[in-house]
């Protein structure tokens, strides 16, 4: 009896330590993030397009396929991503777009970029020397007026604008990183696992239910 | 291994649900009072392995111990390797909802094939235990990579090229599966034997 109880006792510690092992090992590894999901982000800069791709655990996705198509299915381009998971293109055509990448193994992540993003002076080459051409043939201001400086509307406008992309890319960078789901935190697992035991309950309830009738 | 939504075909996801429903319904009909609890398990030491990443090895891997829910459950791996899965595809977005099916599949036939190759060996003693727990570890990660392989082979370049791939991905997870696996199992039958003596059910 007491050599029983022993026994059960030695049971119980090595249990214990196992449990205690895995919830320590799962700790350590709650300051990873996880890798199973690929997610795209990208934003539009001028003419350009830039993407980042990355696994869900921060590693960039390098020669992930990415295809560049039109919102009805319409293939525009593809590329491949860089050793940084970045890809960058000009924009083919003034659309909404949607972005594919493709990391192999089945992984697949998308992202899409409405019309209103790509900005009005995208499709046309928006070259400092053509907005000039344009505004000396239809413009208020006379060019000769102020012709070091280019001050009229247009010029001004296409300034802005590469400035504030110029400045705000860092910023935008950022965001995307934030957006960027930290692997799943540690009460969507504990979620996780009181759903199982649910179900465990409801399939012992059903299984109690028929073994009932059964009788 | 978890394959995102949008990557495959038609034909091949609805024959990943028509599979997972089938081994489903023989998993739950095989279910007993017993091994309910013993599914509960199971299921989620599995949902919560595909979180411990293994950081060795090209491409992003993680545990997958589909092995032991095999040799512990036999056909219910089905319906408890499907419940993780969906959770897993809920909760943290892996996978997906339409491919639930397929990545069932993938998941628990391996499962189940070693669950016949191994399962009676694990009544011997050590020496035999050991060896077929490590086995069944590694057997049943490489031929989830191999279904994988089979399931992309119809959306991408060829099936052998995706397979080497996936395989020579999970390598270092077929062994440190195969270890945990093997450890695992010389555990329990230290420790609670009746439940690998009641898993030949």
């Amino acid at each position: 009896m007491k050599q029983d109880y022993k026994l059960y006792f030695h049971n119980r510690i090595k249990i214990s330590c196992l449990f205690l092992f895995i919830s320590a090992y799962l700790m350590i590894n709650a300051g990873y993030a996880y890798a199973h999901r690929v997610t795209i982000f990208a934003w539009v800069e001028g003419d350009t397009i830039h993407t980042e791709s990355k696994f869900s655990d921060g590693k960039a996705v390098k020669g992930g396929d990415i295809i560049v198509s039109g919102l009805q299915g319409k293939q525009l381009l593809k590329g491949k991503t860089d050793d940084h998971g970045e890809f960058s293109f000009r924009i083919p055509e003034k659309t909404a777009m949607k972005l594919v990448v493709l990391a192999g193994m089945g992984h697949r992540g998308e992202w899409t970029i409405p019309l209103d993003e790509i900005q009005p002076s995208a499709g046309e080459p928006a070259e400092p020397a053509d907005l000039q051409k344009k505004t000396v043939s239809g413009s208020e201001i006379k060019p000769e007026i102020e012709p070091a400086l280019n001050l009229n509307p247009n010029n001004f406008q296409f300034a802005l604008e590469k400035a504030l992309d110029r400045k705000l890319s860092p910023v935008i960078r950022m965001l995307a990183e934030l957006r960027e789901p930290k692997g799943p935190a540690i009460h969507d697992i504990l979620g996780g696992i009181g759903y199982i035991f649910g179900f465990v309950g409801i399939a012992a309830y059903f299984n109690y239910r028929r073994k009932k009738t059964d009788l | 291994m978890h394959i995102s939504e949008g990557v495959l075909s038609g034909p091949v996801l609805f024959t990943g649900a028509a599979i997972t429903a089938a081994g489903t319904a023989i998993g739950l009909k095989r279910l007993d009072y017993d091994k309910i609890a013993r599914a509960g398990i199971i299921s989620s030491v599995f949902f919560v392995a595909s979180l411990i990443h293994v950081p060795i090895g090209p491409s992003s891997v993680h545990l997958i111990l589909n092995g032991i829910a095999g040799l512990l459950l036999g056909w219910g791996a089905f319906p408890a390797l499907l419940v993780a899965l969906f959770l897993q595809s809920v909760i943290f977005q892996f996978g997906g909802i339409t491919t639930l099916g397929i990545n069932t599949v993938i998941m628990a036939a391996p499962a189940v094939i070693c669950y016949y190759l191994f399962s009676s060996m694990l009544q011997k003693k050590p020496y035999i235990t050991m060896p077929a727990a490590f086995a069944a570890g590694f057997l049943s990660v490489l031929l989830s990579a191999v279904l994988v392989g089979a399931a992309l082979m119809f959306t991408e370049e060829g099936f052998f090229n995706v397979a080497a791939l996936v395989v020579a991905a999970h390598i270092p997870v077929m062994i440190i599966e195969g270890i945990i696996t093997a450890f695992c199992i010389a555990f329990l039958k230290q420790v609670q034997p009746e439940i690998l003596a009641k898993s030949l059910a």
